[in-house]
C-alpha cells in the first residue's frame, strides 16, 4: 500500500506542474467556500446585532400591552410588582400629541410612565435627570426630540407646551418642564416599545390626570436575571389572567386575554428563527457554486486521467495497485479542494468582515467557519476524486501502457 | 505440456510457462495471438525473444511481465502460479519480482532522475532496504551519479534509459523485463546501454529482452524465436 506522505508528494507535483490550471479549477472552490463562509458569518454577526440591540431595551424586559380600554389599574400594576422574580414594573399610556416649543409645533409621542422606566428599560440620561414619581409637570426628551425636531435645539429647564386630547373630544394643554434629555441609543427598530429618541417622557399620573382616565395601556416590567425571563413571565400571565376572571382552561389560549405579554427571550427567539431561516436560504444559494466547482474539480481529474494514461500503465507496471491508483488521485483532487478551501475560507471571512463592517454590524466570525470551510473543501474534493479515481485505477496495463 | 523440466529446486526457474494461450476478442470473435507456448527461464539467463511485429512477442512480454492474464495454460513466476492470486497480489508481485524497462523509457517528466528511480518503492519496499542510499548507488552504476536531479527532459536519450534501468533495478527484482530497450535510441548508444545489460548479466542478473534487431543475438545467452504465436527452435 502506498505511503500517503509519498502521494501527498506525488499529487502535489502533479498539481505543481499545471499551475494555472490548478488555480482555475481551485476557484470553483474558493467562491464556493468563501460564499458559505461568509453568509454564515454574516448571519451569526447580524444575530448577535440585534440580540445586543434588544439588550439595550432591557436584557431582562416584559412587556404587556391591554387589548381594550379599563382593562389595568394599580392593582394589577401592584400584582405585577409583587411577583417573585420581578425587580421593577411601570405603567404607562402612550398618546401622539402636539407640542409646542417657541411657537413651533410638532407632533410627537408623549409617553406617560412611572420612576421604575428607567431602570426597566435602561434610559440613559445625557443632561439633567430622569423623572421621578414625585413629579408633576415635568418632561423628559429624546435626544432626537432635543436636537432635531424643533428649529431651536431645546436644553434642560426650557419650557414646552404638551396638548391631550381625551375621549370626549375636549383637549387640555399643559406646561411641561424639561427636567432631562437621554442619551441617544442607536436601537431604533424592533423593540417592542417607543423608540427613546423620538419619544418625550412624563408622569404616568400627569398623563392620566390630563387624559381623564384611571387605566393603563399597560406594563413594562424587569427580572432578576435573563434566564429566569420566560418563567417569571409566564407566572405573571398567570397571575394577571386569574386576577382578570380567565378561566383555568384558557390559561393557554391567547385570544381569551384581554392583553398581550411578550418578554425579551420571546422576542430573540422570534428573530433567531428569522434570521436563520435567512441565513439557510443564502446559504443553499452558496451550495450550489459549490457543486459547480466541485463538477470543476471532476471534469479536470478526468482530464488529467487521460492525459496520464500510460504513466498510470507505468504505475501498474511498477506494481502500484488499484488502491495505491485511487489514493493517489483522490488525493490530488482533495489537495486542490484544500487548497481552494483554505484560500475561500480567508476570502469568506475577508469579504463577511468588508460587508459586515460597512453595514455597521459587529463582524462576528464563529471559530467552527474555518473547520466548517475546511471540511467542506475535503469533502468536495473527495466525492469529486472517486468517479476519475476510479477510472484511473480501472485501467487495463497493457492498453495504459500503449497509450501515447 | 512442459515448461521447465526440472521443478526442482523451484526457485531457480525465474520463469515457468506451460501451455500458454492467449486470445484477444473482437465482440464475440476469439483472435488467437499465442496458441500453447512452453517456456522455461532459469536464474541468471539473459534470453531475447525475437520476432517480426505481429508475431505475438509483445503479448508474450505482456504474459511473462504479469500485466495480462492468459486464456489458457498458466505462467509461474518464481514458482508462484498468477493465475491463484488477485489482481492486488499479482501488481505487488510485479512490484517486487520484475523490473521493467520500455522503449520510450517511460519517466515522469515532472519528477528528477533519483525521484524516478524511487518510485517504484512508494508502493512496494522491502523491509529493511535503504531505498534512498539504494538509488543514488544505482544510478552510480548506470553513470549517472552527476545527474540525479535532472528531470527527464535536460536528459539525452541514452541517460533516460540509464535512469529507466537503475528504476528496475530498485526493488532488486528476480527479473528484468525489457521491452524493445534499445528501439529509440541510435547504434553508439544502443550498444552503450546493452553494455550495462552485459554487465548485470555477469553479475548474475536474470534478464528477458524483446527485440527485432538481430544485432542484439551476440549479447545473449539464448534466442526465442517466436513466429505466428508459437515457439521457433529454442
Amino acid at each position: 500500500m502506498i505511503d500517503l506522505r509519498y502521494a501527498f508528494i506525488l499529487a502535489f507535483g502533479s498539481i505543481r506542474s499545471a499551475k494555472l490550471r490548478s488555480t482555475l479549477t481551485a476557484l470553483g472552490i474558493i467562491i464556493g467556500v468563501a460564499a458559505v463562509v461568509a453568509n454564515v458569518s454574516i448571519g451569526a454577526s447580524f444575530n448577535q446585532y440585534f440580540t445586543d440591540e434588544l439588550g439595550s431595551l432591557g436584557s431582562n424586559f416584559i412587556i404587556i400591552y391591554s387589548q381594550d380600554v379599563n382593562i389595568f389599574y394599580d392593582t394589577e400594576l401592584e400584582l405585577i410588582r409583587n411577583t417573585p422574580g420581578i425587580e421593577g414594573a411601570s405603567a404607562f399610556n402612550q398618546q401622539t400629541a402636539p407640542v409646542t416649543y417657541l411657537s413651533a409645533t410638532r407632533q410627537i409621542d408623549v409617553q406617560g410612565v412611572s420612576e421604575d422606566a428607567q431602570y426597566i428599560s435602561n434610559l440613559g440620561v445625557a443632561e439633567g435627570s430622569f423623572l421621578t414619581d414625585k413629579d408633576k409637570y415635568v418632561a423628559v426628551l429624546g435626544k432626537e426630540i432635543a436636537t432635531e425636531k424643533f428649529d431651536k435645539n431645546i436644553s434642560v429647564k426650557n419650557y414646552i407646551d404638551i396638548t391631550i386630547k381625551r375621549d370626549d373630544g375636549t383637549s387640555v394643554t399643559r406646561k411641561f418642564r424639561v427636567k432631562g434629555i437621554l442619551a441617544s441609543e442607536d436601537n431604533t427598530f424592533v423593540t417592542g416599545g417607543p423608540d427613546r429618541d423620538v419619544t418625550i417622557y412624563v408622569p404616568i399620573a400627569t398623563l392620566n390626570e390630563m387624559l381623564n382616565v384611571t387605566d393603563y395601556g399597560g406594563f413594562s416590567a424587569k427580572t432578576g436575571s435573563a434566564e429566569s425571563v420566560q418563567e417569571v413571565s409566564d407566572e405573571v400571565d398567570k397571575r394577571l389572567a386569574r386576577a382578570l376572571g380567565v378561566p383555568t382552561r384558557d390559561l393557554d389560549n391567547d385570544d381569551a386575554k384581554p392583553y398581550r405579554i411578550f418578554n425579551q427571550a420571546e422576542i430573540i427567539e422570534q428573530l433567531d428563527t428569522v434570521t436563520n431561516a435567512f441565513t439557510i436560504l443564502i446559504t443553499m444559494i452558496a451550495l450550489v457554486a459549490l457543486i459547480v466547482g466541485s463538477i470543476g474539480i471532476m471534469n479536470i481529474m478526468l482530464v488529467t486521467v487521460t492525459e496520464r494514461t500510460s504513466e498510470i500503465g507505468l504505475l501498474k507496471s511498477m506494481g502500484y495497485t488499484k488502491p495505491d491508483i485511487i489514493v493517489l488521485f483522490i488525493m490530488e483532487s482533495i489537495i486542490v479542494g484544500v487548497i481552494g478551501g483554505i484560500l475561500g475560507t480567508v476570502l469568506g471571512l475577508v469579504g463577511s468582515y468588508i460587508v459586515e463592517t460597512y453595514l455597521g454590524v459587529t463582524p462576528v466570525f464563529p471559530f467552527y467557519l474555518i473547520f466548517l470551510g475546511f471540511f467542506i473543501s475535503v469533502f468536495v474534493g473527495l466525492i469529486a476524486g472517486v468517479y476519475p479515481a476510479n477510472k484511473a485505477a480501472n485501467l487495463n496495463p497493457v492498453e495504459a501502457l500503449r497509450h501515447e | 505440456m512442459a515448461g521447465c523440466n526440472v521443478q526442482s529446486p523451484e526457485l531457480n526457474n525465474v520463469i515457468d510457462i506451460q501451455g500458454l494461450k492467449k486470445s484477444y476478442f473482437l465482440g464475440n470473435l476469439e483472435v488467437p495471438i499465442l496458441h500453447g507456448i512452453d517456456l522455461c527461464i532459469k536464474k541468471g539467463e539473459f534470453v531475447a525473444i525475437m520476432g517480426p511485429s505481429g508475431s505475438g512477442k509483445s503479448t508474450l512480454m505482456n504474459m511473462i511481465g504479469c500485466l495480462d492474464r492468459p486464456t489458457g495454460g498458466k505462467v509461474m513466476l518464481m514458482g508462484r502460479d498468477t493465475n491463484a492470486i488477485t489482481d492486488n497480489e499479482l501488481a505487488e508481485l510485479r512490484g517486487f519480482e520484475i523490473g521493467f524497462v520500455f522503449q520510450n523509457f517511460s519517466l515522469i517528466p515532472r519528477l528528477s532522475a533519483y525521484e524516478n528511480v524511487l518510485l517504484p518503492t512508494y508502493s512496494n519496499t522491502k523491509d529493511g532496504m535503504d531505498t534512498s542510499g539504494r538509488a543514488r548507488d544505482l544510478l552510480k552504476l548506470v553513470g549517472l551519479d552527476d545527474r540525479t536531479g535532472h528531470k527527464p527532459a535536460e536528459l539525452s536519450g541514452g541517460q533516460r534509459q540509464r535512469v529507466a534501468i537503475a528504476r528496475s533495478l530498485i526493488n532488486d527484482p528476480s527479473l528484468i523485463l525489457a521491452d524493445e530497450p534499445t528501439g529509440n535510441l541510435d547504434s553508439k548508444t544502443s550498444v552503450e546501454i546493452m553494455d550495462i545489460f552485459s554487465d548485470l548479466h555477469k553479475k548474475g542478473r536474470t534478464i528477458v529482452m524483446i527485440t527485432h534487431d538481430p544485432e542484439m543475438e551476440q549479447y545473449v545467452d539464448r534466442v526465442v524465436h517466436i513466429r505466428d504465436g508459437n515457439i521457433g527452435n529454442n
